[in-house]
């Protein structure tokens, strides 16, 4: 199994060797958990039964002063195990960001972009957001996108509202968005877009209240039926905890109450992001 | 009079988990100079505890199986919201629970420089929101 939404902002080893770690977690990111050594994040891993986890980083540090993990931060835990796919971050208004994804993707060996319009404080339709999906695209990179509403503080909530993407899916439909959150609250607009656009994937990191399992009981049960899930989307989801907001084992056993078929859950939690990331974690059955 | 404390690190790797830690707390005191006075056992969090029971695997067993018996996860916990402070939703009612119910500390007389306790007695840490590294306390006091 596949966990396409990390962050790695609560490594004990990176709060001793970074000095602004610690501060970035608890100040920017925003999370209170104890810091933990890296075994931890491996064993977390372990009990959820996930194999490999998609790490995240945001350069947010124009907009706030600190960047939330970065590409080299990242670059540096997946060189430590192959059990870590890395993803890149740019600041899309700084000169040469389409050149910094490039070079990330190339030199650093990392697999995909990520991009927090809330956070790092842009507009998802400027022009020079564009220059960098177009780098994507020719990398052959799939674009994480934050959709939804953001724990950092100080970010707005309309900047997260997954419509806003549409322009940019459009205009560019060789690249593969990935929709953060589910869009969460507007999970109606992300599964409209994931059911027009064959290029706009969504993954399941959405949880805000009550347990995880309930959670999901009600927005993939009831607010939406399970159906959408099974028929329509099925080769559009990927499995995402957003490890450390929640533990990954509440968030595998939530997408597994939901009681979709062993076919469905296989493609959530395997093979829509093998196809996303061009990898294969295990021989072909 | 000595007064010593020892904050011990240990890393759970399970969900839920009992761990074993009398032969570290037994060193502690042995270490601590003290011959006698009192050792005190505490866990740093409120989602783990620190228990004594008979060392047995199937008391470990019960002890976790029958807490998740009295404390299910699919409970109505006013706990389960969004924690704005945390970056979090507070999820883990259960596991608060569990940490009361079983108790976080524990408490030995120390006679001639060694733990004394009833042949039978285990010092356990009792995780219950694993895996994570843990901290515990080990307090000695006396001469």
């Amino acid at each position: 199994m596949i966990d396409f939404h990390t962050h790695p902002v609560l490594i004990r080893e990176f709060a001793d060797k970074y000095p602004d770690y610690t501060r970035m977690a608890r100040e920017v990111f925003q999370i209170g958990n104890n810091l933990q050594p890296l075994e931890t994040f491996f064993l977390q891993m372990d009990v959820a039964g996930i194999e490999k986890s998609v790490l995240l980083p945001i350069a947010c540090a124009r907009a706030r002063g600190l960047a939330v993990s970065s590409n080299e931060q990242v670059a540096e835990l997946c060189g430590l195990s192959k059990r870590f796919i890395g993803f890149a971050s740019v600041d899309p208004l700084q000169p040469g960001a389409a050149k910094q994804l490039e070079a990330a993707i190339q030199a650093m060996g990392l697999k995909g972009l990520k991009l927090d319009a809330a956070l790092q404080d842009f507009d998802l339709n400027d022009p020079k957001v564009f220059e960098v999906y177009e780098a994507a695209t020719a990398l052959g990179i799939p674009a994480l996108i934050h959709t939804g509403m953001s724990w950092a503080p100080g970010t707005p909530l309309a900047q997260g509202q997954p419509l806003l993407l549409e322009p940019a899916i459009r205009r560019f439909p060789r690249l593969n968005f990935v929709l953060a959150h589910w869009g969460w609250p507007w999970v109606w607009d992300a599964s409209a877009l994931a059911l027009k656009y064959p290029n706009v994937y969504l993954d399941t990191s959405c949880f805000y209240y009550d347990g995880p399992t309930e959670f999901f009981q009600f927005h993939f049960r009831q607010q939406m039926p399970i159906t959408l899930l099974e028929r329509s989307l099925r080769n559009q989801i990927v499995f995402g905890s957003n490890y450390p907001r929640v533990e990954i084992k509440n968030m595998v056993k939530a997408i597994k109450s939901l009681g979709l078929t062993e076919a469905c859950l296989e493609k959530i939690l395997r093979t829509n992001a093998e196809k996303l990331l061009g990898i294969e974690t295990r021989p072909a059955r | 009079m000595i007064i010593k404390l020892d904050k011990v690190k240990v890393q759970s790797r399970k969900a839920e988990e009992a761990i074993n830690i009398t032969p570290q707390v037994d060193e502690l005191v042995e270490k601590s100079g003290v011959k006698n006075g009192l050792v005190n056992v505490m866990t740093c969090h409120t989602s783990s505890g620190l228990l004594v029971t008979e060392g047995l695997p199937c008391l470990e067993e019960d002890i976790l199986t029958h807490f998740a018996r009295l404390l299910p996860e699919d409970e109505n916990y006013h706990h389960r919201r969004y924690l704005d402070f945390d970056g979090r939703v507070g999820f883990n009612a259960e596991t608060h629970l569990k940490s009361i119910l079983g108790g976080i500390q524990c408490s030995f007389p120390i006679e001639n420089g060694k733990v004394v306790r009833g042949s039978r007695q285990t010092i356990y840490f009792m995780e219950y929101d694993g895996p994570l590294e843990r901290t515990y306390m080990v307090q000695v006091l006396g001469e």
